[in-house]
């Protein structure tokens, strides 16, 4: 959401080596920290532990307490488990409506073409993170409604491309031959578009979901997003920086971190692919 | 050019009109509503009536409805449910401060992403290059709001060097220099540290992209030296794509500066907004989204044609 597509055009010969695959690492990591060690990591996030309030970390508290004693590791899970469930989904919504968006724009006459790009020119008008705030104000989000508008809100930068894509492809002399011989748009746009497309499609989700989680924990982070009692990355780090007096690192650091490292995995593994494409030089 | 300036005043007309046309019937229809904010949950009803009356808001949703049109179609914004102010009064004495922080962050970033991009350009695929491409992914996935709250935690409360918020009175002309400044700090460098990659790494490619480029070749072949070509020709050619990404990152920088302004209760206009957000302060919230749709669209429109100055091939078709 910081930028186009374009800003992340990085020379391939200056990302660093292996970049696709310590970002595969490091997505694999955070779903194994995210879903897999609760199972092993049985604390309950909401338990209070009034004896040991704001404990450092110990043993027994890895990554110590709250200010009315929950234990930190197991609140840093469940928030990270609400922060994905709610950015993936959003991720995927966002894909599929600038995906349709765009197709339909990019296959229909020209008119249509032209009525709906103007369409979305007026939504581009507006910075995203606005637009939330806006609705999350009035509207006060459950977490259903939260996915829809996190999706509903960011799909016009990849319709803008995935039209402009179509528009390049619809008149090679492959598609015209389909279509003479008597293929559908439907056929055609599944067939023959979606082929084309597929490695920027790539691409373009896994900024997407990036930018899910960096919206999502901003949004939360203001009080907006997901709402208490459930916790997030972002709902996390604004209520240790309520704290911050007290010199509270331990319940800084672990969300904060967790967030780069899903945005910073995001990054490398959508540039990654880009440069296996060619995308850079 | 000016078919191009009709065009994109139309579409943003038109979205600002379809946006605060969606704002206002969402907000008065969900319950709550500006009366509970002020009067606290448990409102006695005859006193919510009287603020409904006070506001207009018991009047039929359409006729509120063209009230407002008409009173924005005289730039009237209405007053502030939260503190009674009007909102234009509201909107110009926070932007001012935004402005400031803008400004100085901006001044920073580009100094240093013009530095910075210029060796990473150069150097591209050698060490320099690479130390500098890491540095900026790694600045890229930094998130404001992480970041805001680490210089708070370390240069705030740790070392003391910084007030660290807390700053909700704070009125430029009611303060010293230096007080405005060190208020203005941290929101900076916070703003500053994301503003970099993303610009450096555009000035990189595109330092890049002219190196490569014939006249560079047929300049070294007559014997000019590298420095020469390089801030001669090179460093202004590379600079105009820097031109459109400022335009288009106006709304960014802006929308990052919400969090960050929050995250420092720095009182400019991000701030406001949040505060409007959370209090329901319907005509403050439409307020600022107008102003910054506003904005948006001239800081877009004012790339085009800056770059259209500096590059006369560019076509406003």
């Amino acid at each position: 959401m910081r930028d186009g597509v374009a800003a992340r055009l990085l020379s391939r010969r200056s990302l660093p080596r292996g970049a696709l695959l310590g970002g595969l690492l490091l997505a694999v990591l955070i779903l194994a920290l995210c879903f897999a060690l609760p199972l092993v990591w049985t604390a309950d996030p909401y338990a209070l532990n009034p004896v040991s309030p704001l404990a450092h970390p110990s043993a027994r508290f890895p990554l110590g307490t709250d200010e009315i004693g929950r234990d930190n590791l197991a609140r840093v899970l469940d928030a990270g488990r609400a922060t994905l469930l709610v950015a993936i989904p959003g991720a995927v919504i966002t894909f599929l409506a600038g995906l349709i968006y765009g197709l339909s724009s990019g296959l229909a006459p020209r008119w249509a073409d032209a009525v709906l790009m103007r369409l979305l020119d007026a939504v581009l008008a507006l910075p995203g993170l606005v637009v939330l705030i806006f609705f999350a104000a009035i509207l006060r989000l459950s977490t259903p409604s939260l996915i829809l508008l996190l999706g509903l809100i960011s799909w016009p930068p990849l319709a803008r491309l995935v039209r402009n894509e179509t528009r390049a492809v619809r008149d090679r002399d492959y598609v015209q031959a389909s279509r003479q011989m008597g293929a559908g748009l439907f056929h055609v746009a599944t067939t023959h578009l979606l082929r084309v497309m597929a490695p920027v499609l790539a691409v373009n989700f896994t900024f997407l979901v990036g930018d899910m989680v960096l919206v999502l924990s901003a949004l939360s982070f203001l009080g907006l997003g997901v709402q208490p009692p459930q916790t997030s990355w972002g709902g996390l780090l604004e209520s240790a920086l309520q704290l911050v007096a007290l010199d509270p690192w331990w319940l800084i650091l672990p969300p904060g971190l967790l967030i780069f490292a899903s945005l910073l995995s995001a990054s490398l593994i959508g540039q990654g692919l880009l440069a296996r494409q060619g995308g850079g030089r | 050019m000016l078919r191009l300036v009709r065009r994109r005043l139309g579409s943003a007309a038109l979205s600002l009109l379809l946006l605060t046309t969606i704002a206002f019937v969402l907000s008065h229809l969900t319950p709550g509503g500006p009366a509970y904010s002020i009067l606290g949950p448990g409102a006695k009803p005859d006193a919510v009536a009287a603020i409904n009356h006070e506001f207009g808001l018991d009047l039929p949703l359409w006729r509120q409805y063209l009230r407002w049109l008409w009173a924005l179609a005289h730039l009237h914004l209405g007053s502030s449910y939260l503190s009674n102010q009007p909102v234009g009064t509201l909107l110009v004495s926070y932007e001012k401060n935004t402005i400031l922080l803008q400004l100085v962050s901006l001044t920073a970033s580009l100094a240093i992403a013009l530095g910075l991009g210029m060796i990473h350009g150069v150097y591209h695929a050698r060490g320099a290059g690479r130390i500098i491409g890491a540095i900026e992914l790694g600045l890229y996935a930094l998130p404001s709001f992480f970041v805001g709250t680490l210089l708070i935690l370390w240069l705030s409360m740790g070392l003391g060097w910084f007030p660290a918020g807390g700053l909700e009175d704070l009125r430029l002309d009611h303060q010293t220099f230096g007080a405005a400044l060190s208020h203005l700090a941290l929101p900076a460098t916070t703003i500053t540290l994301l503003t970099v990659p993303v610009l450096s790494r555009y000035f990189a490619q595109s330092v890049h992209e002219e190196l490569g480029r014939d006249y560079v070749r047929s300049a070294a072949a007559r014997g000019a030296s590298p420095l020469r070509i390089l801030f001669g020709d090179v460093l202004r050619n590379a600079l105009r794509p820097l031109v459109t990404i400022l335009g288009l990152s106006l709304p960014t920088i802006f929308a990052g500066g919400i969090v960050t302004e929050t995250v420092f209760s720095y009182p400019g206009l991000g701030w406001l907004l949040w505060q409007s957000a959370i209090g329901q302060d319907y005509p403050v919230l439409i307020g600022i989204v107008l102003v910054i749709g506003v904005l948006t669209v001239l800081g877009n429109l004012l790339a085009d044609l800056v770059n259209g100055l500096l590059d006369p091939r560019v076509s406003y078709a």
